[in-house]
């Protein structure tokens, strides 16, 4: 491009972008905070703006067992995306490249079960899973996280399907190959960057993941989304503690952000828009 | 190219099959059947327990259209649609406002734009049980520190707090749906902004256009569809609303906020009325699929997206 076309940053717009952002995520740095305010600073009127920071909600977190409901995230997140990547990327494949009978109407079965409130589904899940001996199970919350993970997943990657041009896996057809083989050794290479971007939204999706936890989980499988209201007990409300399991759960969302920038508004949209 | 497939060229049932019809049936079974059992059966599910008396967990009883007659007479089903409209009506037109500002704001020269942008995403993907936690430190009786040093300051309740009085509870769980997604609106908006192209924009500029005809003529008219697209998105989502409900008010004060999900939640374990919640879920998803299709027809003409 031309240079002409590019005029030099200018500085009153930065600042106002970096005083929204401020503004924007201020909350987020109090809840920083209070994870390492002392309990006799808290609830002082007026306000404590500096404190020496104290590691006491941290132990009596860790100390209620809370890193068996991170090492549950964790393994719940990865045992989900896995199993979606697995399924749901020759599904996104087979719907951007072929013509399947009745392909639109499968689409929308597809989308609506992405954007179904979870409610909807939680109360028969609930109920079969009473039945099926699967609540409070690793594996009954790992199908229920394929609701709206799959869906997603499908819906999505097939967007980046449709972007590779179909003229590679002509030529590869051509020179011999089979169409299972095109689709292992020059579509999927292709669609690496596609498969993990979108994989780790899935992954941040049932990491945030709460009614189905809440609900189909219980004693034996617990994410901290859930470990969360548990803090508000009737003894009181643990502000330090809640503030240490909220900030725990923010962490993988501090680090996707600066990965996927351009895919969440793609996945956020449904890869209406392309960002 | 052509020697390396001569030589590893694939074993004839595997080509006769690839070729064939059946192969992108294949490769979409499994996905289907895995959509088929943890979406269509529990929809389906819902339907029957819908049209049944079910007693603490246990299907009783064909009952026709009961659970849905005793639905529609059941004044917090209205209520919760009227929550979920206010709660909407607060939101949606804030967020679309403002994202529509800050999407014209990021598409000014800005000084490292790409450290901006990540930032920016953060709200938009914390999980939204953290928001509501972030919110209830930050709005907490009395020494929250904006109910403390804002709200208190400036006397804008005087004797109440936000989540006591039933008129404030709910424009508040708005506007903290609108912290949460603004960000996102902005990021959305001006993604469609740069995939302008700039070719108007130069020949707008040799016409001598300003700043603001630029934008009502050109820019608000090239972006509507996406506007649209968007905008429905999140009508659709801001419908669901339920964790930081959950957590910052549990639906009260009394029903002043309680959204359909929060209803039906109550509903199902609190109450045990699981055929009249199913119901509700069932015309809950009914409509969603009404909605769904909507937004997919929109997308697909106008964006010429999916």
């Amino acid at each position: 491009m031309s240079i002409a076309l590019a005029p030099r940053p200018s500085p009153g717009w930065t600042l106002l972008t970096a005083a929204l952002a401020a503004v924007l995520l201020f909350p987020v740095a109090w809840l920083a905070a209070m994870a390492f305010k002392p309990d006799d600073t808290m609830f002082v009127r007026p306000t404590v703006w500096l404190f020496a920071p104290t590691l006491d909600h941290f132990r009596s977190v860790v100390d209620a067992g809370f890193l068996r409901y991170l090492g549950t995230s964790v393994a719940l997140a990865l045992a989900s995306t896995a199993l979606v990547v697995l399924v749901g990327t020759p599904a996104a494949y087979a719907f951007a490249r072929f013509e399947l009978r009745g392909r639109d109407d499968l689409f929308l079965f597809i989308l609506a079960t992405r954007m179904a409130p979870p409610i909807c589904l939680v109360i028969p899940f609930y109920l079969l899973f009473t039945r099926f001996e699967l609540l409070d199970t690793f594996a009954g919350l790992t199908l229920a996280y394929l609701t709206f993970n799959l869906s997603f997943y499908i819906w999505v990657l097939r967007s980046f399907c449709r972007d590779l041009p179909v003229e590679l896996e002509e030529v590869a057809m051509v020179d011999g190959h089979t169409r299972f083989a095109v689709f292992l050794r020059v579509v999927l290479p292709l669609l690496k960057s596609g498969i993990v971007s979108t994989a780790m939204l899935c992954f941040i999706f049932a990491w945030n993941e709460f009614l189905f936890a809440f609900m189909l989980g219980g004693q034996n499988v617990k994410t901290l989304p859930v470990a969360i209201p548990l803090l508000i007990t009737s003894q009181g409300v643990r502000w330090g503690e809640m503030a240490v399991v909220g900030m725990a759960a923010l962490m993988p969302v501090l680090v996707a952000v600066f990965f996927l920038q351009k895919q969440i508004v793609r996945g956020l949209t449904m890869g209406a828009v392309k960002g | 190219m052509s020697v390396d497939a001569t030589l590893t060229a694939a074993p004839p049932w595997r080509r006769r099959f690839s070729d064939s019809a059946a192969y992108p049936y294949a490769l979409i079974a499994p996905a289907l059947a895995v959509l088929v059992v943890v979406s269509l059966v529990p929809f389906l599910y819902a339907v029957y327990l819908s049209l049944h008396n079910v007693e603490y967990g246990q299907v009783g009883d064909w009952n026709l259209l009961d659970n849905y007659a005793k639905l529609l007479g059941n004044d917090r089903f209205w209520n919760s649609l009227r929550v979920a409209g206010l709660f909407m009506l607060v939101a949606v037109p804030l967020e679309f406002g403002l994202g529509l500002a800050g999407a014209l704001l990021l598409n000014q020269q800005i000084w490292g734009r790409s450290l901006w942008l990540p930032l920016l995403f953060i709200p938009s993907m914390m999980a939204p049980i953290v928001v509501g936690l972030l919110w209830k430190i930050m709005l907490a009786g009395s020494w929250g520190l904006l109910s403390y040093n804002v709200i208190e300051r400036f006397g804008w309740l005087p004797g109440t707090s936000v989540f006591a009085s039933s008129d404030h509870a709910l424009i508040v769980l708005g506007l903290v749906d609108v912290w949460q997604w603004t960000p996102f609106m902005m990021l959305a908006f001006f993604a469609g902004r740069q995939a302008l192209p700039a070719s108007p924009y130069r020949a707008a500029a040799v016409d001598g256009a300003d700043a603001f005809q630029t934008f009502f003529r050109l820019t608000l008219p090239l972006l509507t569809p996406l506007l649209v697209v968007i905008g429905m998105l999140r009508f659709i989502d801001a419908f669901k609303v339920f964790d930081s409900i959950f957590i910052l008010t549990a639906g009260g004060p009394g029903v002043a906020t309680e959204s359909p999900s929060m209803l039906a939640y109550k509903m199902t374990f609190e109450q045990w009325r699981i055929g009249e919640s199913a119901a509700l879920a069932v015309l809950v998803w009914l409509a969603f699929f009404v909605l769904c299709n909507v937004f997919f027809q929109i997308a697909k003409k106008r964006l010429k997206a999916f």
